[in-house]
């Protein structure tokens, strides 16, 4: 077959890239928005382009610009990035077996990369198996890592010229992204609960402006979806030993 | 100060996401927590785009009048009969805008 190995990898950087690309794109008006934000609040030009560049977390980048201009005691802003970042943690635990086998600068690399976005392309069992699927993520991760640096650039350099982005409805680009990844997967009952669940109280604490909202939602919706599996398997056994 | 801020904040952020996968974590993953993790990818992917479509300033928005909820719907039943991202991104989206344009 006329296909080699580096052939093989250069279609995965692609393959990656293109499963991002939406993603990319959807968080274009966020990106200015947090460019544009940092220089209106007096960070110099270097500061403004470090946040995407290191911290790389938009709901951190926002919500600390904010504290840091009301000039908030280092500790709250700590605190309050600690609690918006804590959903990571699962992020990290939900992948911890394939990934800690792997050598450092994939770990660390991946690592730095894994937000929101390549969390939710690497649904799949087989993500992250294998050269060709971390190419693949890296691919992904990568390139969304550039984006938000390049759409925080512009906002820092146009960001006044460009009238507010965020009115154009472009979040409706990252909800359809996630529901395109989410609804092949609700095949059975726990999954379903669990997609309902968490559902119902990420409205409920988003209504209440509770930052830990997320985490907290996600938690308890997937301990509904356990208990709701645990208990199917029950039943199951139970069937089978009747009949 | 400022500099100095901003390295403690990607120290934060880093390290939340790298801690996990760090292997001298004294951590072992049994079977029932790698069950439980298995519905971490639905459960924060759904608290992610729930509140996007039903929130709207602040409030509680389920009329049929909200384009995203409108939109919405139509992703989820292209997604669930096609399985294919593509096709679900395309039609919601010329949905979505077609009904702001209208709006």
């Amino acid at each position: 077959m006329a296909f080699n190995k580096k052939q093989a990898y250069l279609i995965m950087l692609q393959k990656g890239f293109m499963a991002m690309l939406p993603l990319n794109l959807a968080v274009l008006p966020w990106g200015i928005l947090c460019g544009s934000l940092a220089i209106q609040r007096d960070f110099t030009v270097l500061e403004a382009i470090l946040m995407p560049a290191l911290v790389f977390a938009g709901s951190v980048q926002l919500v600390v610009i904010e504290l840091m201009n009301d000039n908030a005691p280092l500790a709250t802003i700590l605190f309050t990035t600690f609690i918006i970042s804590s959903r990571h943690f699962l992020y990290g635990l939900a992948f911890r077996d394939k990934l800690k086998v792997l050598p450092l600068k994939w770990r660390a690399s991946l690592g730095f990369l894994l937000t929101d976005e390549l969390f939710a392309l690497s649904g799949s069992n087989k993500a992250f198996v294998g050269k060709l699927r971390l190419t693949y993520a890296l691919a992904a991760g990568g390139s969304f890592y550039l984006c938000w640096l390049f759409w925080n650039i512009l906002g820092i350099v146009a960001g006044s010229y460009l009238p507010d982005l965020t009115s154009l409805g472009l979040d409706f680009a990252i909800a359809v992204t996630f529901i395109a990844l989410v609804v092949p997967s609700m095949t059975n009952l726990p999954v379903l609960i669990t997609v309902i669940t968490a559902g119902f109280f990420s409205v409920i604490f988003k209504l209440a402006n509770w930052e830990l909202g997320l985490v907290l939602s996600s938690l308890i919706a997937m301990f509904c979806g356990y208990l709701a599996a645990n208990k199917q398997a029950k039943l199951n056994i139970k069937k089978q030993r009747a009949s | 100060m400022t500099l100095i801020t901003i390295l403690l904040l990607a120290c934060i952020t880093f390290c939340s996401r790298y801690l996990f996968l760090h292997p001298k974590l004294p951590l072992r993953m049994g079977a029932k927590m790698t069950h439980f993790l298995s519905f971490s990818a639905p459960a924060v992917l759904t608290a992610i785009w729930v509140p996007i479509i039903f929130i709207k300033d602040n409030s509680f928005n389920a009329s049929i009048t909200n384009p995203y909820l409108l939109a919405a719907t139509v992703a989820v039943i292209t997604s669930y009969k096609s399985h294919n991202v593509y096709l679900t991104l395309g039609t919601s989206i010329t949905v979505f805008v077609v009904l702001q344009l209208i709006g």
